[in-house]
């Protein structure tokens, strides 16, 4: 990895184009909006590709009533929240009995788990079910209806990682009496906390930002998550950007927040190959 | 998608031939040391769970096949009946229209993603894959996409691509060329494409950076000391050996461009040449007031089984093309 200074220089060279185009081409779309969101919409309709003097705020707040964020947001949050809950407890509550193989079968309901990786959703037999089961359009029934769709991935990853403890444990535990949900609390959970984690955290991106759901699952406005509502808001604010990019940015802001701070679960299991996207 | 897992999970199964004389002997019997209770609750967890899947996942998964032999409108008032093949037979003739056009939108779709998405993300994860915080923070920035998600990731394109105001238009307009982009025939489904890959790369380009640090770099060093040279490196050591992250991430692109339509939706409505069939099944379902759910249904069935007659054997090819590769 040496070479004399000449190809050196190439080489810093090259890293920094590399640098460069890739925050042009992954940054460079998303500032632009942030920066629209502070440009006031006469500036925008004149001149739109300056930047703001000064950056102008008016534009969140008149975002944050007219497309009534902040209800959404809360929508959003109690959906993805508690359907990623659910469906990492219940992965869980399957891998452990699977990976233990406590009954009969394990390896088929495994499979039947992996199959469901590559099932496509579909929506049109789920609105169907969901109507006929009195789960459309109210907030249990959105929230059952994303369940399901994080438990594949639950249910691989955690099989993995149970596996990898000492089965010697469990059966120590439980000769001495240990109750079982007691032991998975106590032992299992604090022991598989990584893949816990990984399947919440790609739970909750897949509610959060499902949008299909949202149109065909719910029609109470108050009921909107903030995919949805941002949705409309595009549709009855065409070409108002100014507006549409500080409810962009409004919406965006928790989602990216939360990425900050697990961006290195979330990075590290994509490389380790082991998540779906 | 699990890589290790499917190893992993058959490890005790290994385990268990080694202790016990019969590996095939009935069932294991650790389920025995707990309590009646406890074993309940594991039954009433595992149930509950089993339930959920095959409620929510299963039945919906098959239910295509049942609601695409009637013509469920789900208009209150308006009785369904039993249709048999009506809504296939509508596919195959120009009675309803979409469907072939549909077909080729899903085909370039398809191709278009599949191909240039992989080809990105192997050149990102090349020049990504080092241990430098520069690296790491590049690799945040084009994961980023993904944590957005499609609704905005669609409107912050929309908005670039405004023709009025965004700077593609300008940016177009320098060299005099003036369209409407996501609203003009001929720019849209290039411009979807491309969406989609800007959406996705970030993941193919993970999976693939976890191929290449997958090769030890003493293979590197000894083919160096042997006076091999970078082509034939590359040829001989990290093409076959990224081989696995190849079937992957193919198999993940093309599945996914097949089925998906969520950012199709946010950025054309399938408007412009962009109806895939997915986009179609869920317009003809949802997209009008005449709701034509069986139809819509028969598209998804028919975009089931395409998807597994090109996705199986290119597996099978890809699995292969690995051992080929490997040895």
């Amino acid at each position: 990895m040496t070479g004399n200074p000449g190809m050196r220089r190439t080489r810093r060279l090259a890293r920094l184009a590399t640098a460069a185009l890739v925050v042009i081409i992954f940054l460079l779309p998303v500032l632009y909006a942030v920066m629209i969101a502070f440009e006031k919409p006469a500036h925008f309709l004149t001149s739109p590709l300056t930047p703001p003097f000064p950056p102008a705020a008016g534009n969140f707040g008149q975002a944050w009533s007219g497309a009534d964020l902040g209800r959404q947001l809360v929508n959003t949050i109690i959906y993805s929240v508690t359907s990623a809950a659910l469906s990492t407890i219940l992965g869980l509550l399957i891998a452990f009995p699977l990976a233990r193989r406590l009954v009969r079968r394990a390896p088929a309901l495994y499979t039947a788990f992996g199959i469901g990786l590559f099932l496509p959703l579909a929506i049109i037999p789920l609105f169907v079910e969901a109507r006929s089961l009195g789960l459309y359009n109210n907030l249990i029934g959105y929230i059952l209806l994303h369940v399901e769709p994080g438990l594949p991935l639950a249910v691989v990853l955690l099989t993995a990682f149970v596996t990898s403890i000492p089965a010697e444990l469990d059966e120590a535990a439980w000769m001495d009496g240990a109750g079982y949900l007691g032991y998975l609390m106590r032992v299992v959970v604090p022991l598989t906390r990584p893949a816990l984690l990984i399947s919440f955290l790609y739970a909750l991106l897949g509610t959060w930002n499902d949008i299909i759901g949202p149109v065909v699952l719910l029609a109470n406005p108050d009921l909107f998550p903030v995919t949805r509502g941002i949705y409309n808001f595009y549709g009855a604010n065409q070409s108002q950007w100014t507006l549409l990019a500080a409810a962009i940015v409004i919406a965006s802001l928790p989602v990216v927040a939360l990425f900050a701070v697990s961006q290195r679960q979330l990075i590290r299991a994509a490389v380790a190959g082991s998540v779906k996207g | 998608m699990i890589l290790g897992g499917a190893e992993e999970t058959r490890r005790p199964d290994r385990a268990g031939a080694r202790l016990r004389p019969a590996p095939r002997a009935a069932r294991p019997r650790p389920a025995r040391l707990l309590s009646r209770s406890s074993r309940l609750s594991m039954w009433a967890g595992l149930l509950t769970g089993l339930a959920v899947y095959a409620l929510f996942g299963l039945v919906p998964a098959i239910g295509n096949l049942l609601v695409s032999v009637t013509d469920y409108t789900a208009l209150p008032g308006v009785p369904t009946s039993f249709t048999g093949l009506a809504n296939y037979k509508a596919l195959a003739t120009t009675q309803s229209p979409g469907f072939m056009s549909g077909l080729i939108a899903t085909v370039v779709f398809v191709t278009g993603v599949t191909i240039v998405q992989n080809a990105l993300a192997l050149a990102l994860a090349h020049r990504l894959r080092d241990d430098s915080r520069t690296a790491a923070l590049l690799r945040v920035l084009v994961f980023l996409p993904i944590v957005l998600g499609v609704t905005i990731v669609g409107l912050i394109w929309i908005l670039i691509f405004d023709p009025q105001q965004g700077p593609a238009a300008s940016l177009f307009g320098a060299l005099g060329v003036h369209s409407a982009f996501f609203g003009a025939s001929g720019w849209a489904m290039p411009l979807v494409i491309g969406v989609q890959i800007w959406q996705n790369a970030g993941f193919s380009t993970l999976v693939f950076i976890g191929g290449l640090k997958a090769i030890p770099p003493d293979i590197y060093e000894a083919a160096s000391i042997d006076g091999i040279g970078a082509w034939r490196r590359l040829r001989q050591i990290t093409v076959p050996l990224l081989a696995p992250s190849v079937t992957v991430n193919v198999v993940l692109a093309l599945v996914g461009s097949f089925t998906t339509y969520n950012l199709i939706y946010v950025l054309t409505d399938g408007l412009y040449g962009t109806q895939t069939l997915g986009m179609l099944a869920f317009n003809a379902a949802f997209g009008s007031a005449e709701a034509d759910l069986g139809y819509g249904a028969a598209v998804s069935v028919v975009l089931f089984v395409m998807t597994l007659i090109v996705a199986l054997p290119l597996m099978a090819w890809l699995r292969h093309r690995e051992r080929r590769l490997t040895g």
